[in-house]
């Protein structure tokens, strides 16, 4: 009966030594990487981390749950021997973390209750709790858990109607015109409903009553100008003047304006 | 304008054939303030770059039908800045899946003779117009926010009146031809500008 007992007892005091030997190694490269490749690191990386440590917190607590692990409450660890020297096979197990098994280390490694300060605040939470009586404690209860699904379920199920209701928003403020668009690609890409046609009112009539004007300078009329068209030449000192009308004027000065050839003279 | 794009293939005597893919669209006066705040995130970042550009359009009638035209542009904001002058082909009528409107594209600078050069070339001036706006930019890609406004009295640019209460917005970005896969990335950075501006390829034909 003992030895069957005692037997359990070694068995999951070694699964329970390998779990957490697993964790601390899933700790130890987490805090690796959150020292040293922090720039790379990734949120969905971390939380896989921690993700990985509370599955392996949850295995530990299932062994430890386990009908077959004896209750550990039950036993009892005595320090036998204290000594300031350095122990070195103490050293090798704990991988140079615990090189002396002193009076510093006991209470540390071999605690059983809480540090006092945690005590501590234990305590004040207790005596607060017990302060606000069960009627109120169990109405501040409810709150949470109706705020707390609420929020699930505003999470979980994306409503169609208040899509509905943010689409309706926009289409009243429509940001653009397609006429517009129209408009000014046309504008752009040919000028329409720029001066080409005149458009009627604020232009000065003037500009449309101008007469032909003298072709500026002889050189000008032994440049070829392809297929002699009609229209009119003006040299301002400004910008150059133009014609109101579009398409060809009756051509009043007699020019001698030879055939063009195919091949602008000034084409490289 | 900015200076044209700095090609660094050396050139060898013939030119660098650039396309430019063109994505356009508008937004609203109102809606402005929104469309740029959007651009200023998704953008590269740099101080918020505007300008003021007057543009006029030569026309060089030849006996086929098809004008030639050339664009000529300069900064009101920056007065000495050179000239920019442009010429756009056609735009090519490539596969429709295509998602950007393609054009041949060449660029170069020029002095201030440029409108007094171009006429006695021999071509007329079809018509001007002033444009201002905003400027940004995400790697290759460009996108420009302008109000067009129409000349009122031709040479003066103070007296101008806008054509639309919307601001033109156009993406586009200027490479070498053959190199496709700028249309894959324009229209995912399109995509991100919807609902504000719907950008698409509209092509300047069906509106003449």
């Amino acid at each position: 009966m003992q030895q069957r007992e005692e037997k359990l007892l070694d068995a999951s005091v070694e699964s329970l030594i390998s779990r957490v030997a697993h964790l601390k190694n899933a700790l130890h490269s987490f805090i690796y990487k959150l020292e040293n490749e922090y720039e790379r690191l990734t949120w969905p990386s971390v939380l896989d981390n921690f993700a990985l440590l509370s599955g392996q917190l949850n295995t530990i607590n299932k062994l430890l749950r386990n009908e077959k692990t004896p209750s550990f409450r039950q036993q009892i660890i005595i320090p036998l021997l204290l000594s300031p020297d350095r122990d070195e096979e103490l050293a090798k197990l704990t991988e140079q973390r615990v090189p002396v098994f002193s009076h510093e280390i006991v209470p540390d490694h071999l605690r059983t209750k809480p540090d006092p300060e945690v005590e501590e605040q234990e305590k004040q939470l207790s005596a607060e709790a017990a302060r606000i009586g069960t009627e109120v404690a169990q109405k501040q209860i409810q709150t949470l858990n109706k705020l707390c699904s609420n929020l699930l379920e505003k999470l979980n199920n994306p409503r169609d109607d208040r899509d509905a209701d943010s689409a309706a928003i926009r289409q009243n403020k429509p940001s653009f015109n397609p006429a517009d668009t129209n408009a000014l690609v046309a504008a752009v890409g040919f000028g329409k409903g720029l001066s080409k046609c005149r458009p009627p009112g604020p232009v000065a009539p003037g500009h449309t009553g101008q007469g032909p004007m003298m072709s500026g300078g002889p050189t000008l009329q032994q440049v070829t100008i392809g297929g002699g068209s009609g229209q009119q030449q003006g040299m301002g000192p400004g910008a150059p003047q133009q014609q109101g009308q579009p398409g060809k004027m009756p051509c009043n000065i007699k020019t001698n304006i030879k055939a063009a050839s195919s091949m602008h003279p000034y084409n490289r | 304008m900015e200076a044209p794009p700095v090609s660094v293939l050396p050139i060898t005597g013939g030119t660098i054939n650039m396309m430019e893919y063109l994505l356009q669209g508008s937004v609203l006066d109102q809606a402005l303030e929104s469309l740029l705040h959007r651009l200023r995130g998704l953008c590269d970042n740099m101080e918020p770059e505007t300008f003021a550009d007057h543009e006029l359009v030569y026309l060089l009638k030849g006996q086929q039908g098809n004008p030639f035209l050339l664009r000529a542009r300069r900064s009101l904001s920056h007065p000495t800045v050179p000239w920019h002058l442009r010429y756009l082909g056609q735009p090519e009528v490539g596969d429709k899946s295509r998602h950007a409107l393609v054009r041949n594209c060449v660029d170069v600078a020029a002095s201030h003779s440029l409108p007094d050069f171009l006429n006695e070339m021999g071509f007329r001036m079809d018509h001007e117009f002033v444009a201002k706006g905003h400027i940004f930019r995400r790697g290759v890609l460009k996108v420009v926010v302008s109000k067009l406004s129409r000349i009122l009295v031709p040479g003066n640019t103070e007296n101008t009146e806008p054509l639309s209460l919307s601001y033109l917005v156009e993406l586009s970005v200027l490479a070498p031809a053959g190199q496709d896969t700028m249309s894959e990335d324009m229209r995912s950075f399109a995509e991100q500008l919807k609902p504000l501006v719907h950008l698409e390829k509209i092509d300047p034909k069906r509106h003449m």
